[in-house]
This record gives structure tokens, sequence and C-alpha cells, in this order.
């Protein structure tokens, strides 16, 4: 068991780890980039962790500093008895502050897109299932409703805001939407393959709830295309959409008409929305 | 009191990964070194998880504190069924009362056992928690918008191997399998005296609990971070090919990727094409009750002989039940 003085050393010191804590996520708010690593919905609950951290920290400190040597023991929690222990217990929480602190923040690119294995093809339905956007299931009804608004547009736009379902919604019509005009951006995302053959796409990270759970999405870009800029940079592409077979499944891809690099937006992932068809009706100019 | 166990070991990888890392900034060519994707991805994913776990590990331990410190002993004991059949039904309805993530389910889980839930519904509770709750249900079906059965699958899956689990539990487990036998507390005297009183205390106590919890949780999102940088997912699905290979596939790939039940569902679905359904359903099942993160928190709250017991009760009920319920879907 640590004596009174050895717990009062284990408190401030805890203490001080947690305000650490507290003013990291802080920082995050301040400088807008807790979207780098968790989406939105979470993020609303991380802004609230300052607070009970700091509490926390009060506490301790007020323990640490003005409570009796006999109400302090660690019966309970064993606090850490050798040097070597404590050492490796505060290094491990100093550990996430130092990398939090000392890296840049940088949205995930093509890096990761390449281990994570770009998604291509959406939904596993069958394309082109008889009528037109008729869903052959209560749950299409959604994708089927954005695909028939989707149709009516001359350039079919991709907004962030419903990047997934939208491309959801067009792989499954893929056989209607074929030789459709679609302007989308991103990310260019260039597959590493062998012989000498790459193929490119343009592609986005959609997170659920953390960067663990991030899924790149993307449409291909016609092989033949001739792109001299590098991979990971964002990317405006206006062209048509084909249905192909890429790697033995139905795919779709553009064939770029215009292919323009464009600024980071201040967003880099895209994230799901709850309800499409609504979400594009407010999109409308 | 004293009980070995080897992951006391785990820890002291810590400081060295720590040593290294003030190495690589010590070098001259630093900049370049960590200017590298590997540095970033893995920096992304790792506070990503962290961050992702922090408000429900706080939430945990706060829940836990207070119970420690406002709720009398017995009262828990009073509300829960005597006889097995209910009380593991209250067991996997307390998942749909508190939507907790797995993360902060481990403190809570303690203390309640403390207060004294008997062992087969905490593990019940601990098993059924994170999957079976409306937030999952919901997650699920948007994930599967055109397999809908998967999502029904994936709750009554669930529901069967944390209730069957409970009673395995109950049947073979005389013994307390928990590493710190704490003497029931007497909390009042023993916290009545502190300055600032009761407050202080709740928050003395979450912040003990924070960091009980929070080295597991470092260490499993480190490990779990590592392997989300590294692991090529393409280079992989070559083992999917065999029927048996795509479940336990599945399976160990839900174990080391950890991700939130939540959020899960989703990732899953992006295997759609390649995999059958009955090993998307093992991944979904097995992942929120067995992954890195929170086995190495099991085994800080569960002596070791009892924790692998429980982690090969879950593989192989998860496997079993998702076989067969392939066959129907």
């Amino acid at each position: 068991m640590n004596n009174a003085r050895s717990i009062r050393f284990h408190y401030l010191l805890r203490a001080v780890i947690l305000l650490a804590f507290a003013l990291y996520i802080g920082h995050l708010v301040q400088q807008d980039a807790l979207h780098y690593y968790v989406a939105p919905k979470l993020a609303r609950w991380i802004r609230l962790c300052p607070v009970p951290l700091s509490l926390m920290a009060l506490s301790l400190g007020l323990q640490a500093v003005l409570g009796k040597s006999s109400v302090l023991c660690d019966c309970e929690h064993r606090l850490p008895r050798s040097g070597l222990g404590s050492s490796a217990l505060y290094s491990l929480f100093l550990l996430p502050l130092l990398l939090g602190f000392l890296l840049p923040d940088r949205a995930l690119g093509s890096a990761a897109a390449a281990r994570k294995g770009l998604t291509l093809s959406y939904t596993a339905a069958e394309s082109g299932s008889g009528a037109k956007f008729t869903p052959s299931n209560p749950y299409e009804a959604e994708f089927a409703e954005l695909a028939g608004k989707l149709y009516g547009e001359s350039v079919i736009p991709v907004y962030p805001e419903i990047f997934s379902e939208t491309l959801g919604a067009i792989n499954l019509y893929k056989s209607q939407f074929e030789g459709r005009e679609i302007s989308v951006s991103g990310f260019l995302y260039r597959e590493p393959q062998g012989a000498g053959q790459t193929s490119y796409a343009v592609s986005r990270f959609l997170v659920q709830c953390c960067t663990a759970d991030a899924t790149p999405f993307g449409i291909l870009l016609e092989p033949g295309t001739q792109i001299s800029l590098p991979a990971d940079t964002w990317i405006e592409v206006r062209g048509k959409l084909h249905v192909v077979l890429y790697q033995g499944v139905e795919t779709l891809q553009i064939t770029p008409e215009v292919l323009t690099a464009v600024p980071e937006p201040s967003t880099p992932y895209v994230y799901t929305s709850a309800d499409a068809a609504a979400a594009w009706e407010e999109l409308q100019p | 009191m004293t009980t070995f166990s080897p992951f006391k070991i785990l820890p002291l990888l810590i400081p060295a990964a720590f040593l290294l890392t003030i190495g690589i900034l010590w070098l001259p060519g630093h900049p370049e070194l960590l200017n590298n994707g590997y540095v970033d991805t893995f920096k992304t994913a790792f506070l990503g998880i962290l961050l992702e776990a922090l408000p429900f590990v706080l939430l945990g331990a706060l829940l836990s504190s207070l119970l420690r410190v406002f709720v009398p002993d017995e009262m828990i004991s009073r509300w829960i069924p005597r006889h097995p059949v209910p009380a593991i039904l209250f067991g996997c309805l307390l998942g749909i009362i508190f939507p907790v993530c797995e993360c902060g389910m481990i403190p809570l889980v303690r203390r309640l056992m403390h207060k004294g839930m008997p062992l087969y519904v905490a593990i019940v509770f601990i098993l059924s928690g994170p999957i079976l709750n409306p937030v999952v249900y919901g997650a699920t079906l948007t994930a599967f918008r055109s397999h809908p059965e998967l999502a029904y699958a994936r709750m009554g899956l669930a529901f069967a191997v944390s209730a069957l689990i409970g009673l395995v539990i109950y049947a073979t487990i005389r013994k307390s399998p928990l590493r710190l036998s704490i003497p029931r507390e007497g909390g009042e005297e023993h916290h009545g005296t502190t300055r600032g009183g009761r407050v202080v205390a709740v928050f003395v106590h979450t912040s003990d609990e924070f960091f009980e919890m929070g080295k597991y949780l470092i260490i499993g999102c480190l490990l779990t971070a590592g392997i989300q940088t590294f692991m090529n997912h393409g280079s992989l699905t070559a083992i999917g090919e065999r029927p048996l290979g795509s479940y336990l596939f599945m399976m160990g790939l839900a174990f080391v990727l950890s991700l939130c039940s939540t959020s899960d569902a989703f990732v899953a679905s992006t295997f759609l094409h390649s995999f059958p359904a009955g090993s998307l359903l093992a991944f979904m099942v097995l992942g929120p009750m067995l992954d890195f993160k929170n086995s190495l928190m099991l085994l800080s709250l569960f002596k070791t002989r009892f924790a692998l017991y429980l982690f090969f009760l879950i593989v192989s009920a998860v496997f079993t039940g998702s076989v067969l319920a392939s066959l129907w879907l």
C-alpha cells in the first residue's frame, strides 16, 4: 500500500494529465479539427468531455492538497507501487497527447484507401430492376426517390452532404444512368497496380463514428485519361457515366471531359444523411 | 492479493515506444521521417478511436462512481429476479435502457457486480448491451438497406448468444472470477470525512476508474491503429474464398478492427459482394462482444482463466449461431 505522500503525488500527476486531455480537446475544438477524427454526431459529446475532465482534475487536486492523510488510501484502486510501473502508466497516457499536439492534423488519403480497399460498387442489388426507379423492397424507396430526382438533372451534381447516398442511388440503377453527365469532387486515388497499368478514381471517405470505420467510396475514371496530378490532389471531375466490367464486377466509370484541381474542402470526409431525398430538396438552389 | 498476469508486461512496451518517439523527434531529419502516409494514418486512426471512446468511458466511470457513492449495496440485488431465466431477460433488457458503447460498459458492470449483480447477469449485460439497443438496430438497417433480414438476424443472434452464455455461466461458475476481490464497501464512514464531501468523492472515484480502464483502452487503441495502418484488406480477402475461411476471416477482422457497434454494420456492408451473409452476421455479432479493446478490459476485470473461458464461449457460440443462421438467410 502506498503512503499518503506518494498518493498525493499520484493525484497531482493525474490531475495534470486530465487537464492536459481537457486542453487538447479544447484545442481541437478551437482549431475546428475534431472533424478529422470523429463524425459530427459524436463530436457533440466530445466537446462536453472537458467539463467532467476538469472537474475530475479539480477534485484530485483538492484531495491531494487539502485531504487529510487518514482518508487517502488506495485500498480499492491500487496505484502503481514501483517507479517503473508509474512511468509506464503515465507515459501511456502522455502518448496520445504527444501525438496530438506534435503532429499536424491531416485527413486520410490514398494510402489509407489503398489498404482498406476502395469501394466502387456500393449496393449489392442487381442493377436495372425492370421499371424505372421502382424499389424492389421498402428499404430501397429512399434511393429510388433520390434516383428519380437525380435523373431530372442535365448534369448530375454529387453533393458532399449526400455523397454516399447519391453514389448508392446511381449504382442501384446504373444501367439507366448510362451515358448521363455527372459532376463530382473528391481526392484523386491511384490504384496501386503492377504491370505499369494504373487506374484512377475520384474518392471520398465516409465516416460513421470515427476514422477507424472510415470507408473510401469512389467512382473509377476511364483508364485512358492522362492525369499529371499527384495522388491525393483534390479534383473536380465532369464527364459521362458508363457501366464497365472492372475486376469482374459491373462498375460505374466516368469518362472525364473536364478535370480540375480544387482546394481541399474544410470537411474532407462525408457522412451519412438520415433522409437523402429530403436533404436533396434542401440543397436545391 | 497480487495475482501474476502476463499482461502486466504489456505496459512495459509503452515506455519503449515512448522513447522511440522521442528518439525520432530528436533526429535531424525528423520532418521527413514523420512525413509519410503511415504516421498520418496511424495518428488519425489512433486518436479517432480514442476520442470516440472517451465520452463513453467517462460516462461509464461517472455512472459507476455515482453508484458507488450514492446507491446502497442491497438495492441492485433487490431489483434482479432470483430465477435465472427472468434474470437473463433482465440482463438483455438493460442494454435497451442504457445504450452505452462497450467501452463504457466495463467500469459500470464492475460496480454493479460489487453491488450484488450476479455474475451471469453481468455477463449477459456486457454481451448484449452493445448490440441489443435501438441505436445499433437503426444503424444496421440503414447499412443493409436491401437486406433488412440481416439486421433482424443480428439482433436475434446477439440475444440468443448472450442468453446461452449467461445460462452456461450460471450452470458452471460458482467462484467469483473477479480479479480484485474488494471487501464489501462501507463507503459511508470512509468518505464521509473528505473535504467537499461526496461530490469530490464522486469525481476522485471517476478519475480512479478512468485511469484504471484508460490504460487498457489506450493499449487497445494502439494495437488497433497499428493493424489498421499496416493491414491490407485486399491481400486478406483471398482467405475468404472457402466457405469456412470466410467465417474465420470475418470474425478475426471484427476482433482486430475494434469498431464501435453503431458503425460496424456499414463496414460489414462493403463486404457484401465478396462474403456470404452468414459471415457478415458473425462479424457484426462478434465485434461488439469481443475485440482488442474490450478483451483487454475484460482481462482487467476478470481472472485470466475465466476471461479465456469467456472468449472461447463467445467465439464458439457466435460461430455456430451464424452458420446456423446462414441456412435461413
